[in-house]
């Protein structure tokens, strides 16, 4: 395993990831007001709201009080919302404008665009994450540690959805398929990840599919931080996350290259 | 060869007039080169060779093959078959390689649309190798030589198509490179535009820079290209300097011939027995004359002749026209 990563990994020049990742970076340099709204406004709106009006309804779960209970699935979802944009509408735009081509042009492989985007994918989630959790924290919904904890889980959330928006950026002949990323995947993904009850409510053979759904573990993942209860099911979780992107990405860098190098 | 990159893209004042081994070595040298999409193949064996220092232009129309070409060099598409190499660098065993030396300008501008002229500049350089510091300095030298420091800031929405393509080309100009690659510089630009293109392209040639360029404008090749070859469905049909290739195909002047419909035949007959060659253009009916001289046209009665310097267009409207009268 060791050794087919390092040989995969290896001519990866680093530069082309760093430079990739300062380009994105430079654009929310530029782009922070409105990105506000992104980042920070739209995920608080809906901690509030679901936070504070739901939880007025509902009694303690799983041990937390209900807002607590949703914090970590609110910054998981939005790291997955933030990092599936990116790699999927927003890559597929940077193929459409000739974008990527530009930055090929430079001695870029078509793997390292891919780990480009995804690195940014990942801070983004993680951006995100830290926004949405400081507010959390200020009101008592989670701690400093576990915050950091989420973070973590957030990056891999942003690893694994970055590296599935790439698939589909890859693979959408136009926006109306593009589009079907929220449609089809993210949104129902969201509403079944445990972000807001827990999965063992769902009638029985809903469970497992809800589990094998990409943003599960990372919720659960994230919430095991924030109960500060971490069992052997959450290593799982993060090795599933792993495993996972591990197979997600050469397949999402395989379907940039076919799309960029004919 | 240190010293000669350090010199070349100095100010645009200083210019580099002299640079050791122009028009001696061969920085690109494709041998048979194939590409086959499918069942298509659209390059089909092209051999060529661009010295250090001269402009090398490929000219044809769409669909010749010459940004597949282009992207063959460039190492952006593999070789289906044949040997590339630039500067040195075997092309089909590592592309990569290759884009160091190279400065690739696409078809497609593809400007950062999210980011000013200047931040395109700097972080283009910044993922070529350069520093952040190396890359803010060279974007402003850069602006500054090709005469773009007002539209440094301007977002690249707001640029015109001509500054938009300046601005490409600037930007392969970032790393320094000893070969610019540009597929159609000028495409879809207005006259003031391609002026503005043109000039720039004429810095870069007086600073030594070896261009390969691809183009289906004659005019465009005739004034930028030092050699250039004519493609025509994958393949090169003819290769020279401008003043050759009109001269050795489609002589010093040819004769164009108006003609009413009903006379069309009549002349298209006498044209032919008299053994010139020609070919129809709505209502004009151009000649010229194998041996390169000014076709004899003062047997022919009853029409209007005029007679005009052959251009690059009789060239490729000669040969593509042959070869398909041919087929």
């Amino acid at each position: 395993m060791v050794a087919v990563h390092s040989e995969y990994f290896a001519g990866v020049r680093l530069r082309s990831i760093a430079g990739i990742w300062f380009r994105h970076a430079l654009v929310l340099k530029h782009t922070w007001l409105p990105s506000i709204t992104w980042y920070f406004v739209e995920p608080f709106v809906a901690l509030m709201a679901i936070g504070l009006g739901i939880g007025a309804l509902v009694d303690d779960v799983d041990g937390l009080q209900y807002a607590q209970f949703v914090t970590p699935g609110i910054i998981a979802g939005s790291a997955m919302f933030h990092a599936i944009f990116e790699c999927s509408w927003g890559a597929f735009f940077r193929i459409q404008k000739g974008m990527y081509e530009t930055t090929m042009t430079a001695p870029v492989s078509t793997r390292e665009l891919a780990m480009g985007d995804i690195s940014w994918a990942m801070s983004r989630a993680v951006i995100t994450g830290f926004c949405i959790g400081t507010v959390a924290a200020i009101l008592g919904w989670i701690d400093t540690i576990s915050g950091v904890g989420v973070l973590l889980a957030a990056a891999l959330i942003g690893m694994q959805f970055g590296a599935l928006g790439l698939i589909f950026a890859a693979l959408s002949p136009n926006v109306h398929i593009l589009s079907l990323t929220f449609t089809v995947v993210a949104t129902p993904l969201y509403f079944f990840s445990g972000a807001f009850f827990p999965i063992s409510v769902l009638p029985d053979w809903i469970e497992p599919i809800a589990w094998a759904a990409p943003l599960t573990p990372s919720v659960h993942l994230a919430r095991g931080f924030v109960t500060g209860d971490l069992v052997m099911s959450h290593l799982f979780s993060a090795l599933y996350v792993l495993a996972l992107t591990a197979v997600l990405f050469p397949i999402a860098a395989a379907l940039l290259h076919r799309r960029l190098v004919k | 060869m240190a010293t000669d990159d350090a010199n070349r893209y100095g100010k645009a004042s200083t210019k580099v007039t002299s640079v050791s081994g122009r028009g001696e070595e061969s920085v690109i040298h494709a041998s048979s080169i194939a590409k086959r999409f499918g069942d298509v193949l659209a390059v089909d064996g092209v051999s060529f060779e661009v010295r250090r220092g001269e402009t090398y232009g490929l000219l044809g129309p769409n669909g010749a093959g010459k940004t597949t070409t282009m992207r063959m060099v460039s190492g952006l598409s593999p070789l289906t078959a044949g040997e590339l190499t630039v500067a040195g660098i075997d092309v089909s065993r590592n592309g990569r390689e290759v884009r160091n030396v190279l400065g690739v300008v696409t078809q497609q501008d593809g400007l950062d649309t999210d980011l000013n002229s200047r931040d395109n500049l700097i972080t283009y350089g910044f993922i070529a190798g350069l520093s952040r510091a190396q890359a803010e300095q060279r974007a402003d030298a850069v602006l500054m030589y090709f005469d773009l420091t007002d539209k440094a800031k301007e977002e690249i929405d707001n640029l015109s198509g001509g500054m938009k393509r300046r601005l490409a080309i600037a930007r392969a100009f970032m790393t320094k490179p000893q070969v610019i690659v540009l597929d159609e510089p000028t495409t879809g630009l207005d006259p003031q535009g391609r002026n503005g293109v043109w000039q720039e392209l004429e810095t870069m040639k007086q600073a030594g820079v070896t261009i390969l360029m691809s183009t289906h404008y004659m005019d465009e090749a005739a004034a930028l290209c030092d050699r250039l070859a004519i493609m025509h469905h994958g393949k090169i049909l003819t290769e020279g300097t401008p003043d050759q290739l009109v001269v050795r195909h489609a002589g010093s002047e040819v004769a164009q011939v108006r003609v009413s419909n009903g006379a069309r035949q009549d002349v298209m007959d006498w044209i032919g027995r008299a053994g010139f060659d020609y070919r129809e253009a709505g209502a004009i009916i151009t000649v010229s004359a194998h041996n390169g001289a000014r076709p004899d046209l003062s047997g022919l009665e009853g029409v209007r002749v005029t007679y005009r310097q052959s251009n690059l267009e009789d060239v490729f409207l000669s040969m593509a026209g042959r070869k398909l009268t041919d087929e």
